[in-house]
């Protein structure tokens, strides 16, 4: 009896404390976690005193400053590159290594490794879209370049030794919670990184929903709903920009069409979030008379940040911007002489090829009138807490075969099943030194000669320089097709489907210092019609580029506060076009009394998606639910994925065919109208309102409708932000909804000595126990821009330093 | 473990074995979580609070004090009742 006693009395101690130090289902092991000495409480940094530090790097050259602004930017101050770029590794591991290693797993399909095999769809999409085979080929291209490969090597020294300082203790918190640790950067990380970045820009593709599209309703139709240019447009190259180059001859389009492959997944509506706004002005607009130039990125937002802002000051360079954790450089800023921005072009560079298998085990495809043998790779998915799964994919010469069955991941919707895929991101390249020239660009040729390196995401760069030369240029590396080659599946056994060559770089559309004294881009079209190379047959709708060009050509004498409120310009071309259309259409007398009160507010409406409007909420569900009305009885049929026109193609049939044949629905025995939608569209939209909101009060204002907030980037609750009380919406020029918009807002006076103004929701500090975790958003929120700390030396007394960090080998 | 020890050695009777143990891992803990918490005006106790949906960051706080303290208690216990299992059997074999 004593004995089963004291067995008991040695087990129970024991179990218990394996218990709470093991992590389970989705809760961090509890003891471990709680524990003040190890756990979360060692991540609560002092609010109130900052420390001046030393550190020891064995591989610094010579010494490296480190300065600290009072919003915790730091400013590098290094007597080489290779330790200019170690120190930003160092840094950016400082202040974001869990963000880091999270994204570069998330990229290269290793997040079952962390979580379980919850994860296992998320991480063989990265595998089979060509995510590591894309990175490992990128390296290669990287490692060949001399200066891009010392500074990918320092880059990765820093962030290593910064690790090598870590104990259990001061782990970042998300190691804590999800409970595993920090490995060793290498340099494939850092293309991974950059991979990641083309796959958020440069990933679209529709050409499964528009084969699919093109076979249910015949070429006619698909030419008329899906033009290959928009009935409006204020394009990138304004029109009527000459092409001062003789152009290689286009590769002829063969005569074949495809058929498509069909799935069993529902269609999703064309996502409009990822695109950006960039514009410069020349001295002849400015009130300075120095060009002033303005972007906004607009992304994700997440905390921590996607964006860290970083000085970097050494021998040949000093640079202002901000950078991508996991990549060196300053990617979008300025320097003493000029400033530099992108905004997506998003170039049709992803295509599928439907393949011909000579039988199941798939080792040779048909090609050219031969078999051609394949390559297998084989990815091994690690999973905590279950064995590998070892993934077989198929390598074609055009690229990797992704699915042969559809998997249940939303992100793989508009993958066809079967085919192969060919992607920009697949082949060498050598980006960072685009960056590299950028930061220590002088002039306008330097900024030519930097866009000769890129590859993709393909970006529109516009440009500014204190010798009063503005330019921008859709540029990156487009494959030289014939006219929509791309826009649906193509043929994988005909060469003549190929990528026939390559766009020369010196013949991307490009314009300088154009006669209306002013540059833009917000992803419309890159040009007019007369520029003889195909780089895409779709664009972003024309609205925000309108409302910028607009306002850009009505301004003179502009200041820093001019282009800063413009940026966070909330009027609606689309309400400006469609509202006198609508309105009239409404049948008043079948309204109830909300329904009345919410018409009311829309004929007062001043168009604009301002916080405090009940209007802009009635509007955004009616046109919403209206473009639904029309297109999903036709466009959303089980078992055929599609999708529905572009907006600009919608507003145009509204405005010139009121008796088109899609406004009746086809489900329905009675022909619908385009008065009957209009009408069920505006009704829906009050009801659902007051479904969710009970009748008219403040809470259908449109910030409580759009609830803007900032979430954790792992979504972990508690570490995000509270819902933001602003305005702003996709067809403005404050491209915001939910939790996607003006990432990062930048305003640069070019001048004697440069002003940059700029703000990024959320704070440098990737710790939510620091008050630097999300300190910017509040401004960021209230429209405002801070002035940005653009040091000459490190003792300059210019500004506010809180801290420094000397680092010496 | 150490509580196991410790009691297993000097614990004079059961009830006291689990308390002492308890509260000086309750207090120490507390503590030391302040002690690092308060410079910190508590920001990441109320997010990791909200995390973990306990949403107040001074139940967080006591629950890192109970749960630890929790732990030594048993662990001191068992420590004591260890040791009694251990002198019994030797008096029975005495007796034996």
């Amino acid at each position: 009896m004593n004995k089963i006693k004291a067995f008991l009395c040695v087990v129970v101690p024991i179990a218990l404390a394996f218990l709470f130090n093991t992590k389970l289902g989705n809760t961090p092991p509890l003891l471990k976690f709680l524990n003040p000495f190890m756990g979360f409480w060692q991540n609560a940094e002092n609010n109130h005193f900052m420390f001046n530090h030393k550190a020891k790097i064995k591989g610094a050259i010579d010494k490296i400053e480190i300065v600290f602004d009072d919003r915790m930017i730091p400013h590098i101050f290094a007597q080489n590159d290779h330790d200019l770029y170690l120190a930003q590794g160092y840094v950016t591991a400082m202040h974001r290594l869990w963000q880091m290693d999270f994204q570069t797993r998330f990229a290269a399909g290793r997040i079952s490794e962390v979580v379980g095999d919850k994860a296992i769809e998320v991480d063989r999409y990265q595998r089979r879209m060509g995510m590591v085979y894309g990175a490992e080929n990128s390296l290669k291209g990287m490692m060949a370049d001399p200066k891009a490969k010392e500074m990918i090597l320092a880059y990765t020294e820093g962030i290593n030794a910064y690790i090598k300082t870590l104990s259990k203790a001061n782990y970042p918190l998300e190691y804590k919670i999800l409970d595993f640790k920090p490995e060793d950067w290498t340099p494939v990380k850092c293309a991974l990184l950059l991979k990641q970045m083309s796959a958020v820009l440069a990933m679209g593709s529709d050409e499964f929903y528009m084969t699919n599209i093109l076979k249910k309703f015949g070429p006619e139709v698909t030419k008329d709903l899906f033009p290959d240019y928009p009935f409006r447009e204020d394009p990138i190259i304004p029109v009527g920009t000459k092409w001062d180059f003789t152009p290689l001859p286009i590769p002829k389009t063969p005569e074949s069409f495809t058929q498509a492959q069909t799935g069993d997944v529902k269609t999703t509506e064309k996502r409009e979030g990822i695109g950006s706004n960039n514009w410069a002005l020349s001295g002849s607009k400015t009130a300075s008379g120095y060009p002033i130039l303005a972007n906004d990125p607009h992304l994700d937002l997440t905390l921590p940040s996607i964006w860290y802002q970083i000085q970097l000051h050494a021998p040949g360079v000093n640079t202002y911007g901000v950078s991508l954790p996991g990549a060196p450089g300053v990617i979008i800023g300025f320097n003493q002489k000029i400033a530099w921005g992108v905004t997506n072009v998003a170039a049709d560079v992803l295509d599928f090829y439907e393949i011909k298998f000579k039988d199941s085990s798939h080792n040779e495809y048909w090609y050219n009138n031969k078999w051609n043998a394949t390559n297998k790779k084989l990815e091994v998915i690690k999973i905590r807490g279950a064995k590998d799964e070892i993934d077989t994919v198929f390598y074609t010469h055009h690229g990797p075969v992704v699915y042969f069955q559809k998997p249940k991941y939303s992100r793989a919707n508009n993958v066809p099943v079967g085919d192969a895929l060919r992607w920009i991101a697949h082949d060498q390249s050598n980006e960072l030194m685009t960056f590299y020239y950028l930061n220590r660009g002088k002039n306008y040729a330097d900024y030519r000669k930097a866009l000769t390196f890129y590859t993709a995401p393909a970006q529109n760069f516009v440009f500014a320089s204190v010798d009063n030369d503005i330019a921008i240029t859709p540029n990156g590396k487009f494959p030289l097709k014939w006219k929509d080659q791309g826009k649906f599946i193509l043929d994988g056994t005909d060469p003549a489907y190929d990528w026939q060559g390559w766009i020369p770089a010196a013949q991307n559309p490009t314009v300088k210092n154009p006669a209306r004294g002013f540059v833009s881009s917000a992803n419309q079209s890159s040009t007019d019609t007369t520029y003889p190379y195909y780089i895409n047959w779709e664009f972003s709708p024309y609205e925000r580029g309108k409302r910028i060009n607009d306002r850009l050509g009505a301004m003179s004498k502009a200041t820093m506060d001019s282009i800063r409120l413009m940026q966070t310009d909330n009027y609606s071309i689309l309400a400006q076009n469609l509202v006198p259309a609508l309105l009239p259409l409404l049948n008043t007398e079948q309204l109830n009394a909300t329904q009345k009160e919410a018409l009311s507010y829309v004929n007062k409406w001043n168009k604009r998606y301002d916080a405090n409007q009940i209007a802009a909420s009635v509007f955004e569900i009616w046109t919403k639910r209206l473009t639904f009305d029309i297109w999903g009885d036709e466009f959303e049929v089980k078992g055929i994925p599609m999708r529905y026109p572009s907006r600009d193609r919608t507003v145009e049939m509204i405005l010139k065919e009121p008796n088109a044949p899609w406004y009746d629905n086809i489900h329905t025995s009675k022909k619908e109208t385009l008065t009957d939608l209009v009408n069920e569209a505006f009704k829906y939209s009050c009801d659902s309102l007051e479904r969710r909101f009970g009748p008219i009060n403040k809470d259908w204002n449109w910030a409580n409708v759009k609830q803007s907030n900032v979430p954790h980037l792992a979504k972990i609750p508690g570490f995000g932000s509270k819902v933001l009380q602003i305005g702003g919406a996709k067809s403005t020029i404050n491209a915001l909804s939910e939790t996607n918009g003006p990432s990062w807002r930048m305003v640069i006076e070019l001048g004697k000595n440069p002003k940059g103004h700029g703000v990024y929701p959320g704070g440098q500090s990737g710790n939510p126990g620091s008050k630097f975790y999300d300190n910017m958003i509040d401004t960021w929120a209230n429209g405002q821009l801070y002035d940005l700390f653009y040091m000459q030396s490190a003792d300059d007394k210019s500004g506010t330093v809180i801290s420094r960090l000397k680092i010496s080998k | 473990m150490i509580s196991f020890a410790t009691c297993g050695i000097i614990g004079k009777t059961g009830k006291i074995a689990f308390w002492q143990s308890f509260l000086a891992i309750f207090l120490l803990w507390i503590g030391y979580a302040l002690f690092k918490s308060l410079p910190n005006d508590n920001l990441l106790a109320s997010r990791v609070a909200v995390m973990t949906g306990v949403k107040i960051w001074w139940i967080l706080l006591l629950l890192t004090g109970i749960l630890s303290g929790l732990v030594a208690g048993i662990s001191g216990y068992c420590g004591y009742q260890f040791r009694m299992a251990m002198l019994a059997k030797k008096t029975d074999e005495k007796i034996a």
